[in-house]
């Protein structure tokens, strides 16, 4: 699981053959039962995480607990002017734990990835984020959460992002799937839309992403 | 008219497993009924926590066997005794395994067989422990699966 806050700051923010053998089985074989120790792995990254090594040189994840920020200041003069306002993140997360590669630029991009290992052929892995409805400041003011909104990429991609763009519901909803035994990751860059006039002050809400497997 | 089938077929069983002297070049299965695994399961696990570039999906892990083989019929011939890893019909599998000496190590595939000792049977029976490794496919692996070993003789 991980997690972001997001903040707006400043103005606005199987017969016979068997039979004959199959007598003989019980004194004549012996049996090894096997079965799978740890069927399930998942890892998620969301801003900043650890891993030792690289996915691609059979490197091992480890925990990271930070939450990362995304924020934006929006200028006095353009506070709900409909201008949407490019927000960034303190996370320095660009290089990709696939293989070490810069897929990201931070502060401008949230690096989103993880992996999904199973031996159950039973379907993919499900990244949901879980939004408040509102970024509240410290008088209780509100900005609806659906005003944040993100785009998706990665430096080298091209083709459909596994987390693709699209804007939190101030609910809990889907983000995209990583595949059976794949790794997934996308790079996010937030927008807040400034479409309405707010009261000044710090308007902040908290994201938890979850990967959940089947 | 049961009885007569039943005969029949105890007959037909008893023939190549235990002979009460062996002459010609054969093959026979071996009594090894007190072989017995040392652990229940065999819990295999990801040889990589992360699913690898090169898509490493193999579960892998070990379990020791206490080997008893009643070679009490061939005592005193040459012969060449095989592990013998008949086909499973699941996931993609390799047993490899080292011994304490007594028995050759070495791995087998589904299907086939691997020499583990050759050259005169000296005693009615041998004991030894192997240390059984399994490697199977992770993405064809699920639940528990229950692998079928035996072992075969051949006289010279």
């Amino acid at each position: 699981m991980g997690a972001i806050d997001i903040t707006c700051r400043g103005l606005a923010g199987v017969a016979l053959t068997s039979l004959l053998w199959a007598v003989p089985s019980d004194t004549r074989a012996f049996t090894v039962n096997i079965a799978a120790a740890n069927p399930r792995v998942i890892y998620l990254q969301v801003g900043v995480g650890s891993f030792n090594g690289t996915y691609n040189s059979g490197g091992s994840p480890a925990n990271n607990a930070t939450v990362n920020v995304v924020s934006v200041t929006v200028p006095a003069a353009q506070v709900g002017n409909g201008a949407a306002q490019a927000m960034t993140t303190n996370s320095t997360a660009s290089r990709s734990y696939y293989d070490n590669y810069v897929f990201c630029n931070a502060p401008a991009q949230l690096y989103v990835g993880g992996f999904f290992r199973s031996t159950s052929n039973s379907g993919s892995a499900t990244l949901t984020t879980s939004s408040p409805a509102n970024l509240v400041n410290a008088s209780g003011q509100q900005i609806p959460f659906s005003q944040i909104s993100w785009t998706s990429s990665g430096n080298g991609d091209s083709g459909a992002q596994p987390f693709p763009a699209g804007s939190f519901n101030g609910a809990t909803q889907v983000i995209g799937t990583i595949r059976r035994n794949q790794w997934a990751e996308s790079c996010h860059t937030f927008r807040y839309a400034n479409s309405s006039v707010v009261a000044p002050g710090t308007y902040s809400g908290r994201v938890t992403y979850t990967l959940s497997t089947p | 008219m049961r009885l007569a089938v039943a005969a029949a077929m105890v007959a037909l069983l008893a023939a190549p497993i235990a002979p009460a002297s062996v002459a010609a070049a054969a093959t026979y299965r071996v009594d090894d009924h007190a072989t017995l695994p040392i652990e229940s399961t065999a819990l295999l696990r990801w040889r990589q926590a992360a699913p690898s570039l090169a898509q490493d999906d193999t579960l892998e892990g070990a379990t020791a066997v206490a080997v008893r083989l009643n070679l009490a019929a061939w005592v005193g011939q040459e012969a060449s005794l095989y592990l013998v890893f008949p086909e499973q019909g699941s996931a993609a599998l390799r047993a490899s395994w080292t011994t304490q000496g007594r028995l050759l190590p070495g791995e087998v595939s589904p299907g086939k067989r691997v020499l583990v000792y050759r050259g005169r049977i000296t005693s009615p029976a041998i004991e030894e422990t192997l240390t059984l490794r399994i490697e199977a496919d992770g993405n064809r692996l699920s639940g528990m699966q229950h692998l079928q070993f035996h072992f075969e003789i051949d006289t010279d």
